[in-house]
């Protein structure tokens, strides 16, 4: 009996600590929220850390010195979309001017994100084209125009034999990759006839240890497998090692959405020969940049001008009134990865 | 009552084996079968080496979870300990300019020593509950890391371990496979022996069987609990250097997320969830099985939206068959003891 009641009172001791704890967090946040109501904006992307939502933050971090806002990155511990609807759960008491969300899974944070404008809070979206409660979204390039482009550098990279190619996506219910994949389906049975898909999207789960894994079994499962498109920016890397490894860099070409840092070595090596991305910090530029028009009455039309490099004539889609387009990709292999530091 | 059923019973309980590892044997050659059926051409060297290489980092990992399942325990922080260990290791290797091939392992180990005995203190210490305990230190080690740590994706390794990791023990078809498969055997075979023939392995499963008749016969309960805590974390460390090595890069991101399919194979292998039962075998089984499943759906040629879900179902029947099999166990044993009273 001793031993169980001592138990159970370190048990409410501890519980009571991590509840005193929980409370001073949240006051501070309050606090924070309520001095600054009008010129805080926080951004919410789909995992802490990681060089993609560091390189945001950086932009973030850059345009708030700019401008007179405060902004703040956060986000879940792991890609999750129910720790996204969490985390959105929590930012809404504090009451920042405007959220600017990169959503996991777009559809699953619809409610959420109702109720962040029905408590006033200004919403921008991005990597959401279609996404009905938001005041804006904003993308950096129509994905199905960027999927076609990243095709038409598979097929000229695989040349006129054309072959099969199998399209990695970080998840299955990501949109955007499974839009970049429509893309590059639709522009290969458009214009190249000898490229063809080997069927479904193939999830790497984000982990470049699983995309390593699915792409060894491609490779022994398609011997006429000639390339392979990414859509995380860690396909592109487990990819690349499985290629090296057989030693087929020169027959299989590796394509895909990635970044200079984390590819690495594989695009001097040849086992990634060309990766393509927006810029975070630009995205992250040009959410906030809209959410500061929005807060001062300003409208966002077809063609509006946001003053960000590959944004300045942003086009509005024809499916939906609130999502918007730039033309902001990049291409980078070898030669030029040095310009990309991050 | 009727004593007459038991001597069939009990052949067919032998060719079963202890824990089921007979009927997982016989899963995974019927699963061997259906693929050889559907897709001939699949089942290849090649196939087996991949297998192997999927299986490494899972066994390293279940081996730790084993010791905690037997002892009546669950553990979901592994995965966090794991890559907290190895990503800290790179990080620390690389800031102090250390390049060594072997010391990064040990290191590793030894952090994940030191994050177990958070678990051992937790459990040994303040009595709580398993599952919700080491579901604490998941978020502290987990949240540590990424605040304390880094968020950053290291694409490339000090050099040495990165030759660890490309080292070749021999070449299957086409198929790498690595020389860490032998350290992880030394530790599986290590272990099994621990389990079997020591005074410490019988405590193990004295506790998790009947934790007060273990402490009746005069076995320091909590003592057996913090050492398997702290070798539970030792191993997870060690097994995360495993995967980063293999995987060639450090992500922080990584393994988290895992520990459920790790679990699984743990338990499709026989170790109870409520204690007292595991081999070291059975866990090898499981993972295989496991392993089996996943790196044959591409070859089949099973469309990506189905991977998930053929894993849920070939984990469900695994862990089906094990609790089946517990129950008639379970219902052998009381007419051994109406046979001993009769």
């Amino acid at each position: 009996m001793k031993i169980v009641r001592t138990a159970s009172a370190i048990a409410f001791g501890v519980a009571a600590a991590s509840l005193l704890a929980g409370c001073s967090a949240g006051i501070g946040a309050t606090t924070d929220g309520a001095t600054s109501t009008s010129t805080s904006m926080t951004n919410i992307v789909k995992l802490s850390g990681g060089d993609w939502f560091n390189r945001m933050e950086t932009g973030n971090q850059e345009w708030a010195a700019e401008n007179d806002f405060t902004v703040n990155q956060t986000a879940g511990d792991d890609s999750s979309p129910e720790k996204q609807i969490a985390i959105i759960s929590d930012t809404i008491p504090q009451k920042p001017a405007a959220i600017t969300v990169v959503p996991n899974a777009p559809e699953s944070i619809e409610a959420v994100l109702k109720r962040a404008r029905d408590a006033g809070i200004i919403v921008v979206t991005h990597e959401a084209a279609g996404i009905v409660n938001t005041d804006a979204d904003i993308e950096a390039f129509d994905d199905e125009a960027y999927g076609a482009h990243q095709m038409d550098l598979l097929a000229s990279c695989m040349g006129d034999a054309g072959g099969t190619y199998a399209h990695f996506v970080g998840g299955l219910t990501v949109t955007s990759h499974n839009n970049w994949v429509k893309g590059a389906e639709d522009q290969a049975s458009s214009e190249y006839p000898k490229v063809k898909s080997i069927g479904d999207p193939i999830s790497s789960d984000e982990s470049a240890d699983t995309a390593y894994q699915r792409t060894k079994e491609l490779l022994a499962t398609y011997p006429d497998l000639r390339g392979i498109l990414g859509a995380a920016s860690t396909d592109v890397v487990g990819a690349g090692r499985a290629v090296a490894e057989a030693g087929k860099e020169d027959s299989v070409c590796v394509i895909g959405t990635s970044l200079p840092s984390t590819a690495g070595d594989a695009l001097k090596t040849g086992a990634v020969d060309t990766i393509t991305f927006w810029d975070p910090a630009l995205a992250g530029k040009a959410m906030l940049t809209i959410a500061k028009k929005l807060l001062a009455g300003e409208e966002i039309v077809d063609g509006t001008d946001l003053d960000i490099p590959g944004y300045e004539k942003i086009t509005q889609s024809p499916d939906s009134a609130t999502t918007f387009f730039g033309t902001a990709w990049v291409d980078v292999t070898a030669e030029n990865a040095a310009d990309y530091p991050f | 009552m009727s004593v007459l059923t038991r001597t069939p019973q009990f052949h067919i309980a032998r060719l079963r084996g202890r824990n089921n590892e007979g009927v997982l044997l016989g899963i995974i050659a019927l699963l061997l079968l259906l693929i050889a059926m559907f897709s001939p051409g699949t089942l290849s060297p090649a196939m087996f080496a991949d297998i192997l290489r999927s299986s490494v980092v899972n066994m390293a990992l279940a081996l730790g979870v084993l010791l905690i399942i037997i002892s009546g325990g669950i553990d979901v922080s592994f995965t966090a300990i794991a890559i907290f260990a190895a990503y800290s290791t790179v990080v620390l290797m690389r800031s102090i300019g250390l390049d060594n091939g072997i010391l990064p392992f040990l290191a590793a180990a030894v952090i994940g020593a030191l994050l177990g005995i958070i678990n051992a203190v937790l459990v040994a210490g303040f009595k709580l509950q398993t599952l919700i305990a080491t579901l604490g230190s998941q978020g502290i080690v987990r949240g540590a890391l990424l605040a304390f740590v880094g968020s950053v994706y290291i694409s490339s390794l000090p050099s040495a371990l990165a030759q660890i990791g490309d080292a070749r023990l021999t070449t299957i078809g086409g198929s790498a496979v690595s020389v860490l498969v032998i350290p992880v055997i030394l530790l599986a075979v290590g272990l099994a022996v621990v389990l079997r023939k020591t005074m410490f392995g019988r405590s193990i499963y004295a506790i998790g069987g009947a934790p007060e008749s273990a402490r009746r016969a005069g076995i320091r309960v909590g003592r057996v609990q913090t050492v398997i805590y702290i070798a539970a974390g030792a191993l997870s460390g060690f097994a995360g250097m495993v995967h980063v090595a293999l995987v060639g890069h450090a992500s922080p991101f990584e393994l988290v997320g895992t520990e459920l399919t790790v679990i699984a194979a743990v338990v499709i292998g026989g170790a109870s969830d409520a204690g007292g039962r595991g081999s070291v075998q059975g866990v090898a089984l499981g993972v295989v099985l496991l392993a089996l499943i996943q790196n044959s759906l591409v070859r089949l040629g099973v469309p990506g939206f189905w991977h998930t879900a053929v894993v849920g179902v070939v984990i469900l029947l695994g862990v089906a068959i094990q609790a089946q099999s517990r129950r008639r166990r379970s219902k052998r044993s009381t007419i051994l003891e109406s046979a001993v009273t009769a």
